[in-house]
């Protein structure tokens, strides 16, 4: 009887569920945490991945003297995000487009946002497009690693400024030579790849979102 | 037991010492580093007089940078790990020398002087000295100044117009190839009035010196066999399959580092293989990764980071290669 | 359990004696990538100086219910629970931060350090203990982490903090901030600490 007894009890305290109980309880303790965590940062950390881009996006479309003015006076404008569907041979392409209008509804322009490959790693950056869908307003980098001194110079505000103004209805050349032309983007010395790659990704974007902006402008 | 003693009496009171060592027993002693190094010298003086009149004051002040800043470091490196000073051997003198000829004339004189510290301190003594170094250490010091000030060492760093100097006005003849498809002329290449790095531009005067150093048997002949088979093959393949219409081999062979990297870098014996077969195996490795870094990567020109992989393999060479003693199956 | 270290003793250890990165060669992988800039390098200091405290206190309030073939579950549990909360931390309130530490936040789950501190410290000594010890082997972390961002952000940017110091003529040695750079001066500062001691001792 006692022999029974004692096999039982140890077979009890061998039992894997009752062995793992600390685990189990901590799992549930550290679990309601986390989830406690989640729920308070949560939406702060998806407003701060939204706001990173809706800030620059009236810098992108109106420039950045234009945008503190607005600011200043006071104004903002009303920016609202789309999805736009491209179709491509064998699979669908999206692409997030922000209007932004003026308080009067007046259209500013369009900023889209668009990655692609670069030297080292993807880069992600805004494109702003005028409302007539003819101009490149602005270009803003959002992330990118490439080489520090000779890639990563594609953030400089120099460089960027060459995209102002440039037709968005041909596509962007890249010249080493820096001679004038209405489509010519001068290449960053040493980082040819990069500066190819960021007029890569805005030709591509312009292209494939410009029939649809056109055709929400005359609507 | 007493005739024990009395021969190991013989033994002690004679002045004949018996050396028990491992072969090889026949030895030149006049082939000594200082020797060899001298030989590298002499080699290399077609390329110092050629890169002197192509670049007049460019070269001059790199290769006096270069030197001494090499011999310098030498000096403090060596006397930091209390060690005999070693400058007599001139080894510093030859690794200041190919490294200034590697680099362009324009490159700022810290360049010259960081590239000489990091090749012997990093590149050489840290390892133990002449002679345990894995990898080239004038190539060490060329790769950290590369990445370091990659603006200062790229592509675009190779021009100067406002210098006097003809060759300088133009793109190095490999970046004009890759980025225009402008093939230089191959007189131009063979003489060497070409831009570059100071040393890399004429293949006459590569070929003068690397035979005088095979004649000497101070390089061996298997590497730069190796290499130059190698990218002969390699280019004749890429010029046949790639539509270049000829004279593609023959700018690759003559333009760039390649013929200066192929005699006086990649024959280094301290950081290449030491048997014949091992030899072959460096040279067709390093001439495969030449060509393809030419022809796939960002880089114009491949011999550098070649050289550098292939020294990582030479252990591992070495130890596919042990060949086989005689009588052991 | 008697000659186990005081709680002053593990404190002061933890600093300079047992440094976790140059004596005990841990949390390698940290110390590689994020140095490049002291700010990246000071705010992972933190976040390990943070994980590693709740960790240890963690562990060292649940010793007592220890199974030995069960710890190290134990131990990843908590560890990866307070790196999560880190992480949401930074991403909440230094989001720029938390973008250029990228995936090294998530990664201290793996820092050898932190297990070893709970393996070595935690699970055999009270909470004291183990707290002193956790903020001994986090300022010695610290100070590891900030000499070799120190000397590569110098170097490589001519800065400290991303505030320029050196003269605008300093030619930036890029190759150190980009990882050659750390290898290299994890190299030779190790060779400087070892020599070092040699000539103490």
């Amino acid at each position: 009887m006692d022999d029974t007894t004692s096999e039982k009890r140890e077979r009890f305290q061998n039992n894997n569920l009752l062995q793992a109980w600390l685990v189990l309880t901590l799992a549930f303790i550290f679990g309601i945490s986390l989830a406690g965590v989640q729920a308070a940062l949560g939406p702060k950390i998806e407003a701060n991945k939204i706001k990173e881009t809706m800030e620059k996006v009236p810098e992108v479309v109106l420039g950045l003297e234009a945008a503190q003015k607005l600011s200043e006076s006071g104004e903002a404008l009303n920016i609202q995000s789309r999805i736009i569907e491209v179709d491509k041979k064998d699979k669908k392409k999206f692409y997030t487009v922000y209007e932004a209008r003026f308080q009067d509804n007046a259209l500013a322009g369009w900023v889209a946002k668009a990655g692609g490959q670069g030297y080292a790693d993807k880069i992600e950056l805004l494109v702003g497009i005028d409302a007539q869908a003819e101009n490149i307003t602005g270009l803003f980098i959002l992330d990118q690693k490439e080489t520090p001194g000779l890639g990563n110079k594609i953030s400089d505000t120099a460089w960027r400024n060459q995209f102002v103004d440039k037709p968005a209805t041909s596509p962007l050349v890249v010249v080493k030579d820096k001679s004038q032309g209405p489509s010519n983007i001068d290449a960053i010395s040493g980082a040819t790849i990069s500066s190819v790659a960021v007029c890569g990704i805005i030709n591509q974007t312009v292209s494939d979102i410009g029939p649809t902006l056109t055709s929400t402008k005359k609507e | 037991m007493s005739e024990k003693n009395e021969i190991s009496g013989q033994g002690l009171g004679s002045d004949i010492a018996i050396h028990v060592a491992p072969s090889p027993h026949l030895s030149d002693q006049t082939f000594t580093t200082r020797r060899m190094m001298t030989d590298v010298l002499i080699g290399l003086l077609p390329l110092v007089v050629m890169s002197v009149y192509v670049f007049r004051m460019f070269a001059v002040t790199q290769l006096v940078i270069c030197v001494l800043a090499c011999m310098a470091s030498e000096f403090v490196f060596v006397k930091m790990r209390s060690k005999p000073v070693t400058l007599n051997d001139f080894s510093a003198v030859v690794t200041g020398v190919i490294l200034a000829l590697s680099l362009p004339g324009t490159a700022p004189w810290y360049v010259g002087v960081l590239a000489s510290v990091i090749a012997i301190g990093i590149g050489k003594v840290i390892f133990g000295g002449l002679g345990m170094n894995i990898f080239n250490p004038a190539m060490v010091g060329r790769a950290f100044v590369m990445i370091a000030f990659a603006s200062a060492m790229g592509a675009s760093a190779y021009i100067n117009a406002d210098g006097g100097v003809d060759a300088m006005s133009m793109a190095t003849p490999l970046t004009a190839f890759k980025q225009s498809g402008v093939a230089t002329s191959i007189l131009d290449l063979f003489v060497g009035v070409t831009n570059g790095s100071l040393g890399e531009t004429s293949a006459f005067a590569c070929l003068l010196g690397g035979g005088y150093l095979l004649y000497r048997r101070t390089a061996s002949w298997e590497i730069p066999a190796g290499i130059l088979s190698t990218v002969i093959v390699l280019s004749a393949w890429a010029d046949m399959s790639g539509g270049f219409g000829g004279g593609f081999v023959l700018h690759q062979l003559f333009g760039g580092a390649l013929l200066f990297g192929t005699f006086f870098i990649a024959t280094d014996p301290v950081s290449s293989p030491v048997t014949p077969k091992g030899k072959w195996i460096f040279g067709i490795g390093a001439g495969a990764l030449i060509m393809v870094i030419r022809l796939f990567s960002g880089y114009p020109e491949g011999v550098m980071f070649a050289v550098l992989l292939m020294n990582a393999m030479t252990p591992l060479i070495n130890r596919w290669t042990i060949p086989k003693p005689t009588g052991v199956a | 359990m008697a000659d186990q270290p005081t709680a002053l003793e593990r404190f002061v250890q933890g600093i300079l004696p047992e440094n976790p990165v140059y004596r005990q060669l841990l949390g390698m992988c940290p110390t590689l990538a994020v140095t490049n800039g002291m700010k990246p390098a000071m705010t992972m200091a933190c976040s390990v100086a943070f994980v590693l405290l709740c960790a240890n206190i963690v562990t060292s309030l649940i010793r007592g219910l220890l199974k030995p073939h069960l710890r190290i579950v134990v131990f990843t549990l908590t560890i990866a629970t307070f790196v999560t909360i880190a992480d949401r931390v930074l991403a909440a309130y230094l989001y720029q931060m938390s973008k250029t530490l990228g995936p090294y936040i998530p990664l201290i789950i793996v820092n050898c350090l932190i297990i070893c501190r709970c393996e070595v410290c935690a699970s055999k000594q009270n909470v004291f203990t183990a707290a002193s010890d956790a903020v001994g082997q986090s300022i010695g972390f610290g100070l590891a982490l900030a000499s070799i961002a120190m000397v590569r952000e110098l170097l490589g940017t001519g800065g400290l903090f991303g505030i320029a110091i050196l003269p605008t003529a300093w030619p930036d040695w890029v190759i150190m901030v980009l990882p050659p750079g750390a290898f290299i001066t994890l190299g030779l500062l190790l060779g400087c600490v070892n020599w070092l001691e040699m000539r103490r001792s």
